[in-house]
């Protein structure tokens, strides 16, 4: 049962084991001898520090907060300023509605929340030691900076370890029989370097449980994508790294889903001018017209950015890069046994399509975007908050429309499931599902597979009422879908959203050619086309009648 | 006189015109599967076997990668490829109708379109082979009603599992092939 418990981990470590070098080696030789220096030797060039000379770190190191106190030694305000930051905190004050959002207090329809399962999601915390909410967030000691600045791809932090690589060899999940080697923290510390596309995936690319689970435009494809999949990442062409648009100050990364820029009236970022807008918007480089002005289709195309998103004509599908994304996910199934064990099925492709620890899924790569309008403003369905016990309850609103000039329509992952919600008081339950490893907790989910228990647990954690009433909801997610940059050739064409059942087919507000029409008006033409007909047939009658009367 | 010759000549005309506009609908088939792309290859590849007659997978190739390896786009395709030797045989025994063998082996294409949902494609079979004469027409004809039962998609069946090509011996493309034609 402990092996099953946390099986899911297990694929976390290891997609996040998947590296570049088994891609390159499809590539061949050809390909081997086009490739150009990846962003790390690159850096490597520019850098004027070498770690490995550093006498801080000349260390054998017992622990992560070792590491850290030694990097703090040198980089003296890194720590302030990462104890600011929502990757730290995870908590940040929406200021448009007060909402409190981050990790600590955003309940979704994945894994739900990490209150009461902060030592199992704190593998994706920047930090050591969240093993429960007394967690101390203004120790310095207790940031991780290898998690973000790794350049070798050996740390991995384990989900139950509250946050902690494995420092010795281990076994891992518990009871499982395999065994994990322990990180060599002084070889690691040595080499840090700036951010990478891996460093940043090794949380981002798993979010949700797995690979491509989450986001949709996110996953491990894109640690050394090819063009195709995008043309700003391609590792073997303009190769960015997430850093390149994240543009990051004082270690406060910008663009962030709680506060999306809907509309980028500000344009091009340019040095030394003060400016408080998102760096990350595809127009802070490409500006407000960003097609030339050579033709009649492109200019008409610069008329397009005032309501359309880049993303939405230049994304044409997501989860391209042979990743399929979770789309639903019903926790309304989750624990039944078969012979009174847990247990898996899996669908066509080979990934579970159920599991008695988390209930059904369904995955799906290549996918259509759904399309809405997005103005920047998001609410979420938090802890107390209604659900929409007789539709959809959405986790998340992002609000936009036509008519208030501040947003622009965006391409979305829809994802949809069923989550616990309280009878009584009508609103969505934390579940208590996992627990710290070598830790047995009878009232974790993962363990006994009871509901009630598990809410209990997981009420009584955020002090919440439950008097044992429950069900499942429909829930829906939204993520705006901004990565996967497909190259321009590849973008939609015009009829894909100008046609009856295009692309932007339930988008309102708006008219389309193509899509939309007027009876009376489509009337007159029809009219006016046959008249012509019946004229020009007519009158080559008359002509006819007119020649054999006349000779 | 010349009014009814002027008015067959005109009738051969438009049927001649309607002929050629209809000849692609009725050359090929495209129907909407209620599951997704790799599930519906599965479902197919599990059919084809249960099919007998000589039916075996001999490929299932992604034409989709091809394009991605050239830097572009496009939804996904993935062709099952199924032979059976006991239709193939009297054809390729043939001299006149040899030339066939460029239908070997039998494809069904499955593929995702802009509207999100998944096609099944296929060849109409059975038409086509009447128009190669009796011994195509005959072998064809069974060809197409075997393939009829390659596209039950019961929904009651869980789903089974993609059938994954294997390596291809040596030499010429990919694909791979488990047996046929």
């Amino acid at each position: 049962m402990a092996t099953l418990t946390v099986a899911g981990t297990l694929a976390l470590w290891n997609a996040a084991a998947s590296d570049a070098p088994a891609a390159e080696a499809k590539d061949g030789p050809a390909a081997v001898q086009k490739r150009q220096p990846d962003s790390l030797e690159l850096r490597a060039a520019r850098t004027t520090a070498d770690h490995g000379k550093f006498e801080a770190l000349q260390q054998d190191f017992k622990s992560g907060p070792e590491v850290t106190k030694a990097c703090l030694s040198c980089h003296t305000e890194a720590g302030k300023q990462l104890l600011k930051t929502k990757h730290w905190q995870w908590e940040w004050r929406n200021p448009e509605n007060n909402q409190l959002l981050g990790k600590r207090h955003v309940i979704n329809n994945f894994c739900t929340a990490t209150a009461s399962n902060e030592a199992f999601c704190a593998a994706c915390h920047i930090g050591y030691g969240m093993k429960d909410k007394n967690f101390d967030f203004t120790n310095e000691e207790n940031v991780d900076c290898l998690v973000c600045h790794d350049t070798t791809g050996d740390y991995k932090k384990l989900p139950g370890l509250a946050g902690h690589p494995a420092y010795q060899q281990m076994e891992y999940p518990p009871k499982s029989g395999r065994q994990v080697p322990g990180v060599d923290l002084q070889d690691i510390a040595q080499r840090v370097g700036v951010t990478t596309r891996a460093s940043c995936g090794a949380c981002h690319f798993l979010g949700g449980g797995g690979d491509a689970v989450k986001h949709g435009d996110l996953d491990t494809s894109l640690k050394n994508p090819k063009r195709y999949l995008d043309v700003h990442m391609d590792a073997n062409g303009l190769n960015f790294s997430c850093g390149t648009c994240h543009a990051t100050e004082g270690h406060n990364i910008p663009g962030s889903r709680y506060t999306p820029t809907g509309k980028d009236a500000v344009a091009h970022h340019i040095r030394g001018k003060v400016d408080s807008s998102n760096p990350t918007t595809c127009q802070s480089c490409h500006g407000l017209k960003p097609h030339s002005d050579d033709s009649i289709i492109t200019a008409k195309l610069n008329e397009h950015t005032d309501k359309i998103a880049c993303q939405t004509c230049h994304i044409p599908q997501f989860a391209r890069g042979g990743k399929p994304t979770k789309m639903t996910w019903d926790w309304s199934t989750a624990g039944r046994l078969k012979d009174g064990k847990p247990f898996k099925l899996k669908d066509s492709a080979g990934h579970d399509s159920y599991a008695t620890i988390k209930g059904s899924f369904t995955y799906e790569a290549d996918v259509i975007p759904e399309y809405q309008w997005i103005n920047g403003k998001v609410k979420y369905t938090l802890l107390g908050d209604p659900v929409n016990t007789d539709g959809v309850t959405e986790i998340n609103h992002y609000f936009g429309s036509a008519e208030d000039g501040l947003s622009r329509i965006w391409p979305v992952k829809v994802f949809r499931g069923k989550q616990p919600y309280d009878l009584e008081t009508k609103s969505l339950l934390v579940p208590h599902t996992a627990v710290a490893y070598g830790e047995s907790d009878s009232s974790a989910f993962w363990t006994n597979f009871k509901w009630e228990a598990a809410l209990k647990a997981g009420s009584d954690y955020v002090g919440r009422p439950f008097g044992g009433k429950f069900d499942f909801v429909a829930t829906s997610m939204t993520w705006p879908i901004t990565h996967m940059v497909a190259p321009k050739e590849d973008a939609l064409s015009c009829t894909q959203c100008h046609s009856k059942s295009g692309r932007l087919q339930g988008v309102s507000g708006i008219y389309m050619p193509g899509r939309d029409s007027t009876g009376w008006l489509d009337a007159i033409g029809w009219l006016a086309a046959l008249g012509t007909l019946i004229g020009v047939l007519g009158h080559g009658a008359l002509r006819i009648y007119m020649a054999r009367k006349a000779g | 006189m010349f009014k009814i010759i002027a008015a067959f000549v005109a009738g051969i005309a438009f049927t001649a015109v309607l002929a050629w506009n209809a000849m692609g609908g009725l050359m090929f088939n495209e129907r909407v599967s209620p599951f997704g792309v790799e599930e519906t290859v599965a479902r197919i590849q599990h059919n084809i076997q249960d099919t007998g007659n000589g039916w075996v997978l001999s490929g299932l190739r992604n034409p989709a990668s091809a394009v991605q390896a050239t830097g572009g786009n496009t939804l996904p395709v993935m062709m099952v490829e199924a032979c059976s030797t006991q239709y193939s045989k009297p054809i390729l025994n043939e001299d006149a109708v040899r030339f066939l063998s460029i239908l070997m082996p039998c494809k069904i294409s499955v593929y995702k379109k802009n509207d999100g949902k998944t096609y099944i494609g296929t060849m109409n079979a059975g038409l086509m082979g009447k128009m190669f004469g009796p011994l195509v027409g005959d072998v064809m004809g069974q060809v197409a009603t075997d393939q009829q039962k390659f596209l039950v998609m019961d929904p009651n069946k869980p789903a089974p599992p993609l059938i994954k090509p294997q390596p291809a011996a040596s030499g010429g493309g990919g694909g791979g092939g488990g047996g046929g034609c």
